[in-house]
């Protein structure tokens, strides 16, 4: 992917730019608001990532306006340190994709790339999935595995639905929270890992090749390779 | 003294007065001048019409006589009174001479007469008849008037004299009773600026408007204590919270820095040290959510939603969990129940509720979510469980931030979770309350009706 990182804090470009030269992108960093929105408006990116405060006239929020509002449909990802639910709303109203509060683990940030990256690439919501053997029609929602029939509830459902249309990607518990349950809090306890092992009960228990992966310290994957 | 409020309004409607009054007083004035001028002009018609009776019925002697023994009888001399023949040379009457400024014409005139030893008279009034040969003039001296229209002006100007005293002093005394009150205020407030909140105005049972406005100003006052209580409580809890795993961070990193151990133990320790790091990161979160409640910053996020619903989203996603601790997880409600809230804040204290019951149930226990529509129309969240429960002297202690009961030591959580439940209650109006099940706890979240949308 090529990334525009819009960031004026060095400590934390420095760390995302290596960070996501090693998972294989290329970053182009702009330190202010000026050059940041020269740059998201005259070079091509797959994704830009946008921190909100910026030093100078011109703010995150509004470089993100002025892109929507001249028809660029570049996924945009919001990075603040404003963690209000309120502030949220206003960035993803402003064009936002998706929104991320500083500090955040580098899993987070890179799953959720990914997961803008694909998100932006149309994908057809009722076309069937299909990861390894295992197969699933969100339209008649049934889900396969070879040839035997996997019986979900329909929350389970709507959990292997995210990580199938994200496979081979890393999904991050937070992420599960917000777009399986609509959860934009902490719940503390690890109530997502247990879905998650529940889950692996019914498509992974039975089959020499598990699907439904732990990636540490970052999330989940569901992945054939 | 015009600048303050009470004396500016005295004068205003000191002016008010003076106005209304002037209104009333020169129609009564031109009225009344009106009545007396005619009526006058009628009594020297009448007279004039008498005298030329006489001169009709008995000729011109007898009317010279009657004259003569009319100017004879009269104390006061206010009849003014002259008979002329067609050259104007007096025959009768006590004028000397036909004025000068009346014409012999028969009409009403207005005019000064000299009347010898009593002086000129000042706007006498005379209506003269023409006799053929002879002229008549009738007058009356208006003098007589004099009186009464002085008292009428007595009147009026000392209306206006009342008028403008009552209306300084009315003002003067409302200034000085103002002010007073005003004072007291000031003097509160005042102390309250010097930092002493526990100060209130004060206030009457009397609802006049400075009462109205302490009692709202009071109130303004509670709330600020409570917030500056409550910032004053969380700063003493971060200080105090925060410390211990930023103490254990740094002692973890010094080590490090100290012992320099082999490359997989500093990488374990790292790992060790990042979620230290993400504890403090969510104390703070959970602390800067609690101060966003209580400073009502979120009320702008509510929306109609349905309780049940979110309620029925909670024991799912807990389900598992419960099933891991083998407890009977299970979920009442007799249909939606439509409030307007905040979703995210009301699902995480559903959340926080089940979480905490699902720590304290013990295994094989069981745990009840109900939403309930109570017969008086209110509506009600109930969470039961059958753990330990909590003593009542504990009961209120286990809302304070950080608080952490007996019960909670060995298990995950940082004391927050009842106090964020408490704030959301309290941003919505909802009441919060602990009752014991013996075994067990039950917490009830209580919608007021009037909170409910139907």
């Amino acid at each position: 992917m090529k990334i525009l990182l819009v960031e004026d804090n060095e400590r934390v470009s420095q760390f995302v730019i290596k960070g996501l030269q090693e998972a294989g992108h290329t970053t182009d960093h702009a330190a202010n608001g000026r050059d940041g929105m020269f740059l998201a408006a005259s070079e091509p990116y797959d994704v830009i990532i946008m921190d909100r405060m910026l030093p100078g006239e011109i703010d995150g929020l509004a470089i993100v306006e002025v892109l929507r509002k001249t028809g660029k449909r570049t996924p945009i990802l919001i990075l603040s340190a404003l963690s209000e639910v309120d502030d949220r709303i206003r960035g993803l109203r402003a064009g936002g994709d998706d929104y991320l509060t500083k500090p955040f683990a580098f899993g987070e940030l890179l799953a959720r790339l990914d997961a803008l990256h694909r998100r932006a690439h149309g994908v057809n919501q009722e076309a069937p999935l299909t990861v390894g053997n295992l197969h699933m029609d969100p339209m008649t929602r049934k889900v396969n595995r070879g040839d035997r029939q996997i019986v979900l509830q329909p929350r389970e459902f709507k959990l292997l639905e995210f990580l199938m249309r994200h496979a081979d990607q890393v999904v991050t518990r937070t992420m599960l929270l917000e777009n399986v349950w609509d959860y934009h809090f902490d719940p503390q306890t690890n109530v997502v890992d247990v879905h998650i092992s529940k889950l692996r009960q019914k498509i992974d228990a039975e089959f020499d090749r598990p699907l439904l992966r732990t990636v540490r310290n970052a999330g989940y994957m569901v992945t054939a390779g | 003294m015009i600048r303050s409020s009470a004396v500016s309004l005295a004068l205003a409607y000191s002016i008010l007065g003076f106005a209304a009054l002037i209104l009333f007083a020169f129609p009564l004035w031109y009225a009344w001048q009106g009545t007396i001028r005619e009526g006058r002009a009628e009594i020297l018609l009448a007279d004039a019409q008498r005298l030329t009776d006489i001169y009709r019925r008995d000729g011109a002697d007898a009317l010279k006589t009657f004259i003569d023994a009319r100017v004879q009888m009269q104390i006061a001399g206010e009849r003014i009174l002259l008979l002329t023949d067609s050259q104007l040379h007096p025959l009768a009457g006590n004028l000397a001479a036909w004025p000068k400024t009346v014409p012999a014409v028969t009409g009403d005139y207005h005019i000064q007469v000299d009347m010898g030893e009593r002086g000129g008279i000042q706007a006498a009034f005379v209506h003269v008849a023409m006799l053929g040969r002879y002229n008549l003039l009738v007058g009356r001296d208006n003098r007589l008037f004099a009186p009464l229209e002085k008292r009428f002006w007595y009147g009026l100007t000392g209306a206006i004299a009342v008028l403008s005293i009552a209306g300084i002093l009315i003002g003067v005394i409302t200034r000085r009773a103002l002010m007073s009150r005003v004072d007291s205020i000031r003097q509160t407030i005042s102390a309250i600026i010097h930092g002493d909140l526990k100060h209130r105005l004060p206030t009457h049972l009397k609802d006049d408007e400075l009462n109205t406005l302490s009692r709202t100003i009071n109130g303004m006052l509670e709330q600020i204590e409570l917030l500056v209580h409550g910032v004053r409580n969380v700063s003493n809890s971060i200080a105090h919270d925060l410390r211990t795993p930023l103490a254990e961070l740094r002692s973890r990193l010094e080590e490090l820095a100290l012992i320099r151990p082999p490359a997989a133990e500093t990488f374990q320790e790292i790992d060790g040290a990042v979620a230290d790091v993400d504890r403090v990161i969510r104390i703070f979160d959970a602390l800067l959510r609690l101060a966003e409640i209580d400073a009502g910053m979120r009320r702008s996020g509510f929306v109609p939603l349905d309780v049940a619903d979110l309620a029925a989203t909670a024991v799912e996603f807990y389900a598992p969990a419960a099933e891991l601790k083998n407890i009977a997880l299970t979920f009442h409600s007799d249909g939606p129940l439509a409030v307007s809230g905040d979703p995210v804040l009301l699902a995480q204290a559903l959340s926080n509720l089940i979480d905490n019951a699902l720590k304290f149930a013990p295994a094989n226990g069981a745990i009840d979510v109900a939403v309930r529509r109570r017969g008086d129309g209110a509506g009600e969240i109930a969470v039961s469980d059958d753990g330990p429960g909590i003593a009542d002297a504990e009961k209120a202690k286990v809302m304070e931030r950080f608080y952490r009961g007996d019960a909670s030591r060995g298990t995950p959580g940082v004391g927050l979770g009842l106090s964020l439940v408490q704030a959301v209650a309290k941003l919505h109006g909802y009441a919060l309350e602990l009752t014991d099940r013996d075994p067990g706890l039950r917490i009830v979240l209580s919608l007021a009706a009037q909170k409910m949308l139907s």
